[in-house]
């Protein structure tokens, strides 16, 4: 049967505008459990040398949904919101 | 610096809601959204109940007029069993002893309605406007100002300092000012996160498959929601953000994707994936504190959303609604401390509010130790079947063998797998007694003593006190049903 499939990246968008930082990480805190890998439906997380490590580029990637921020239980990862006006617009929520 | 009665924190259904009750009540109030609308950063597509009809009578005289609106009539559950069969539909839609939950009217759905959250925020959004209420979008709040202990007003992201009477935080699962005042942190374990997908799809082949109905497919995986649209649906999957989490959302919907006859339906009705969406939704056995001096918590950031289902947007007006009330009651005594809003959390456990989180434990319980244990659910799915079974119509169209044969071997395989989830129902299910309220159980054990020939002589009243007596749990019961 013919299977219906989708890429993520494809299927969100963007509005216009600077959304500044709005996701920090603090190595120094990561246990390198992983569980940010796990949770990140954009795949915007990796493990390095033991550690997580956030793709440079997340401004553009993130879906702003703070599961990485909530799944975290050593507060190694802190999530704002993008600034207003900016980021992920959901346009058929 | 600006000053204002009451500031709301998010333009959310639940923000809204509060925006639109304080400006009825005449308190001079300003709510903040960070989109550039209302709903812009809001995805989870709404299944309204009925009690929408009694509570928000009107939203919901509007929505039919809206764009994404679909009538729901029935919930239809699919049944998917290990080898991604479907193997039982089955509808529910409640009854309407009193013509209470609806009015007959094709506009209203005897299960409720669907509706986008571009659709409904805005609505409601603009409803706290005409009220009197001033929104500013585009505007991020992202600290609370805090005088001795209690909040007295919020920042924003431009640095602007706005004063408030009483703060309204709306402002979703990882509320910003709910950390900022140092009332939580992370849930830590008891929130969720929700993906979804939107699909565009032809509407009038949608009618014809769908008609006016949710679908949620049950089957060895976390059990995945279909909330259907006028010309779309979303197919939606979650479970509790925990150490234990092992699979990427993505993958989550994939495996109900890969279901044939949900192949199939995407086939026939021309679906074609158009959007992705995640969001955190807050399931909770109850929700934490909801208030501090000077501000109180509504909807997600309040942890409200209803511990059976995770539906949260009623939840999410209602407790806009109350807390829009109580900061008009605590303003006019001249008293917003803590102490005072203390009134907030008395409120909302005396409302129907309160009476679904009262048994949030219990309902916690069930889910977290049923649908969300794929191993479990092959299993359920067992019982399911064989209980569908004993239908009449089941016993009718079983063509197996001849009927007699068929009927005792259904009973027969019941009976082997009763003693398998009697622990289950022991623990999960049982507790759920409690739920049942004086008068049912008053009139259940009057229609018991009509059946037994003996007791009939007895009068009513000797019976239940009687029966008061001999058993503490039931005298208890009993006696709050007679009002003693």
């Amino acid at each position: 049967m013919e299977g219906i499939d989708f890429e993520v990246k494809e299927l969100v968008y963007r509005g216009e505008g600077d959304t500044g930082d709005f996701i920090s990480f603090d190595p120094g805190r990561c246990d390198g459990c992983g569980l940010c890998v796990k949770v990140c439906s954009a795949g915007l997380w990796s493990l390095r040398e033991g550690k997580a490590r956030l793709a440079p580029r997340y401004r553009e990637l993130c879906l702003e949904c703070a599961a990485c921020w909530e799944i975290c239980a050593r507060g190694a990862v802190d999530f704002s919101y993008p600034a207003g006006g900016t980021g992920v617009t959901i346009r058929f929520g | 610096m600006e000053s204002w009665d009451v500031v709301v924190v998010g333009a959310g259904p639940g923000g809204s809601y509060a925006a639109k009750t304080a400006a009825e009540l005449g308190l001079k109030t300003l709510f903040l959204e960070r989109g550039r609308y209302a709903g812009e950063k809001n995805s989870s597509g709404a299944g309204l109940g009925t009690r929408w009809w009694r509570d928000f009578p009107e939203i919901m005289g509007k929505l039919p007029y809206l764009s994404s609106y679909r009538r729901i009539d029935m919930i239809v559950i699919k049944v998917v069993d290990e080898e991604n069969r479907l193997r039982l539909v089955q509808g529910t839609t409640g009854s309407d002893r009193d013509g209470s939950r609806w009015s007959g009217s094709l506009d209203k759905g005897m299960a409720g309605a669907s509706i986008y959250r571009s659709d409904l925020d805005p609505l409601i959004a603009d409803l706290a406007v005409s009220a009197g209420a001033e929104l500013r979008t585009s505007t991020l709040a992202c600290d609370v100002i805090m005088e001795k202990g209690t909040v007295r007003g919020v920042v924003t992201e431009k640095g602007e300092r706005l004063r408030a009477e009483v703060v309204i935080a709306a402002d979703g699962a990882m509320s910003t000012l709910a950390r900022r005042s140092g009332m939580r942190g992370r849930w830590g374990g008891g929130c969720t996160l929700v993906p979804q997908i939107d699909f565009v799809c032809d509407e009038d082949k949608l009618d014809a498959v769908v008609g006016n109905a949710e679908w949620c497919w049950f089957g060895p995986f976390n059990g995945a929601y279909q909330v259907n649209f006028r010309e779309s649906f979303h197919l939606g999957a979650g479970k509790w953000l925990r150490p234990d989490w092992d699979t990427r959302p993505p993958d989550m919907l994939r495996r109900v994707m890969e279901i044939p006859a949900f192949q199939k339906f995407c086939k026939v009705v021309e679906a074609r994936p158009r959007e992705y969406q995640a969001h955190l939704l807050p399931w909770l056995k109850k929700p934490p504190r909801t208030y501090t001096g000077g501000m109180m918590l509504v909807g997600d950031a309040g942890g409200f959303p209803c511990p059976l289902d995770g539906e949260g947007i009623w939840h999410a007006c209602m407790s806009g609604k109350i807390a829009a009330e109580t900061a008009a009651w605590a303003i006019s005594r001249g008293d917003v401390s803590e102490k005072a809003l203390a009134e907030y959390e008395r409120r909302w456990k005396a409302s129907p509010l309160g009476l679904e989180h009262s048994f949030g434990p219990e309902f916690v319980e069930i889910w977290d130790h049923s649908i969300f244990d794929p191993e479990l659910m092959k299993r359920l799915i067992q019982l399911i079947l064989e209980l569908s079974e004993i239908h009449p119509f089941s016993v009718l169209f079983d063509w197996s063998d001849d009927h007699v044969s068929c009927l005792n071997r259904h009973l027969e395989h019941l009976f082997d797998l009763v003693p398998e989830f009697s622990e289950f129902g022991e623990r999960y299910i049982k507790p759920l007694g409690a739920a049942v309220s004086p008068q049912v159980v008053k009139k259940a054990l009057l229609q018991a003593k009509g059946k037994l020939p003996l007791l009939r002589l007895l009068p009513d009243q000797t019976y239940l006190r009687a029966l008061e007596l001999l058993n503490r749990r039931l005298g208890s019961r009993l006696k709050e049903a007679a009002g003693r």
